[in-house]
């Protein structure tokens, strides 16, 4: 299915990876809750795979469906 | 072997005694105590088909001297555990059937409304529980609440004493006569409509109710979509009745979802009116149980937690482990569980008890899951992705949260306790409260009920 991006890097190139020291590049990544994927577009390290989750998304998106699935 | 010391109550004259749970090799665990007037009891309280001791998750039991004086001495005391999650008001004493089993066991004629207590006085009592109980969502019970014209305005008075939500507890017969009538609850705010739904075939209600009853409980439920308001069944599951008809109703839940939020299951308890109980004030009412021992109407073999969750789990075609307990109420007092429901009614599991948190949940996180997931949400457009196709086990935040929303079904249960398997470490933390002329009781120890001595 089409990945939906929540967020733009602007501009792009600016994060950079502190473990490997390169720039950070557009990349599929994959929020994962039971056998449910949330596929996104996040910045990505090319060379270790870190994925960078900006503040906008964890606190809105992410934090609205962790909420909507918060146990009794 | 025993594995839990506790307290509960002589069945017979409801002192307060010490009891145990004991396990035997089968895994079967009862309930022991004994009685110096009245003799030794034990009642089933789990069958052994799921894990105990993972289910259970070992919590705190009564510490020396707790729970000493319960229940005799209830309303709520600083011993009680748990706030209110929802506080239920019995708004009359009159009904329009007759059924075998009822908790309220009320005066079973629709005639007289002036035995009602007055709405001024209900008023009263809606604005003292919301300020005393922080808010709760508020149970309007009987009898039979829509016997009452007055009910749309009764739900506009909880609303505006603050209640975060109301519901109302129905046989659903006048929801399905009268249109108008729902409508005027909707426009007053009613969010849940709690209907008794004990089975998808009439002799189910024939048995249980007095006469077949499915129809009329359709058209309360296309009624109550109708209106937007939520409809969560509630099935009273007595083996032998309807004990094989649980997969049935979880498929009649799926293909009536959204007018249909979820399923409240509720396995039979021995209290108020059942066949062949004696009540606390000796009348018999009749009937007898034809299943192996019985103390006052009581079978020895009891229908327990764990056997409606391998029962459920079996009939839907799902695994037990989709079940957790309370993170609020003892583990002992119910489960829950959510699924998305896919095309064609097949059913996703959002649940799991390895998600469970062992954290201690408050009763207001407890108010606001059940009223989430029981009131209708607002209408909205159906994301472009839903609109032709399967659900993807793949799919974006937006779709996700649309579908938890709009697509999604909670089948949960509460375990009512009777004077054979009372246990005051479940009395203390339960969040399921009557109100009663300015006092406040659980709801297990306000109905609590003895059984004649043999």
């Amino acid at each position: 299915m089409e990945e939906k991006n929540y967020y733009t890097i602007d501009p792009e190139g600016k994060l950079t990876c502190m473990k490997c020291g390169i720039p950070l590049i557009k990349g599929k990544a994959k929020f994962m809750y039971l056998d449910n994927g949330f596929p996104v577009e996040l910045p990505v390290c090319p060379q270790c795979g870190f994925v960078y989750v900006p503040e906008e998304l964890a606190l809105g998106k992410v934090a609205s469906v962790e909420r909507a699935l918060e146990d009794k | 072997m025993i594995i839990r010391r506790t307290r509960s109550v002589c069945p017979v004259c409801l002192k307060n005694i010490p009891a145990v749970l004991e396990q035997e090799e089968n895994g079967r665990i009862y309930m022991s105590k004994t009685c110096a007037h009245h003799g030794s009891f034990r009642a089933l309280i789990w069958q052994g088909g799921m894990d105990f001791t993972a289910w259970s998750r070992g919590g705190a039991a009564l510490a020396e001297g707790q729970g000493l004086d319960c229940p005799g001495n209830c309303g709520l005391c600083g011993e009680h555990e748990s706030g209110s999650c929802c506080v239920l008001l019995e708004v009359t004493d009159r009904c329009n059937l007759h059924c075998r089993y009822c908790f309220a066991d009320p005066k079973c004629s629709a005639a007289d409304p002036s035995s009602d207590p007055a709405f001024e006085e209900l008023e009263g009592q809606i604005r003292d529980l919301a300020e005393r109980c922080g808010q709760p969502l508020l149970q309007l019970s009987g009898g039979e609440p829509t016997l009452r014209d007055d009910l749309p305005e009764l739900v506009r008075a909880a609303r505006s004493a603050g209640c975060s939500y109301v519901q109302v507890n129905t046989n659903g017969i006048r929801l399905a006569q009268d249109p108008g009538y729902v409508q005027a609850l909707a426009e007053a705010g009613l969010d849940i409509v709690f209907l008794q739904f004990d089975g998808t075939r009439d002799e189910i209600y024939e048995q249980l109710r007095g006469r077949a009853l499915l129809q009329e409980k359709i058209r309360a439920i296309e009624n109550c979509g109708r209106a937007g308001i939520g409809v969560t069944l509630v099935p009273t599951v007595v083996p032998g009745v309807n004990d094989r008809d649980l997969g049935d109703l979880v498929r009649f839940a799926a293909e009536h979802m959204p007018d249909v939020r979820g399923i409240h299951f509720q396995p039979v308890s021995y209290f108020g009116r059942i066949p062949g109980n004696r009540v606390a004030e000796g009348s018999v009412v009749g009937g007898s149980d034809p299943r192996g021992s019985t103390l006052g109407g009581i079978p020895e073999e009891r229908y327990t937690l764990d056997r409606l969750m391998t029962d459920l789990a079996e009939q839907a075609g799902f695994s037990t482990e989709v079940f957790q307990p309370s993170r609020c109420d003892h583990p002992l007092c119910g489960f829950h569980a959510q699924f998305l429901v896919r095309p064609g009614g097949r059913l996703k599991p959002l649940t799991n008890i390895s998600h469970s948190s062992p954290e201690r949940g408050t009763a207001r996180d407890n108010r606001e899951y059940v009223g989430r997931h029981w009131r209708r949400p607002e209408e909205e457009a159906a994301p472009a992705v839903l609109r032709d196709s399967e659900l993807s086990d793949e799919m974006d935040f937006d779709t996700f949260l649309y579908c938890l929303r709009h697509r999604s079904l909670t089948l949960s249960a509460m375990a009512f306790q009777d004077a054979m398997n009372l246990n005051i470490e479940r009395l203390h933390r339960c969040t399921l409260h009557v109100y009663d002329r300015g006092q406040i009781f659980p709801f297990c120890a306000k109905y609590l009920t003895a059984v004649a001595e043999i």
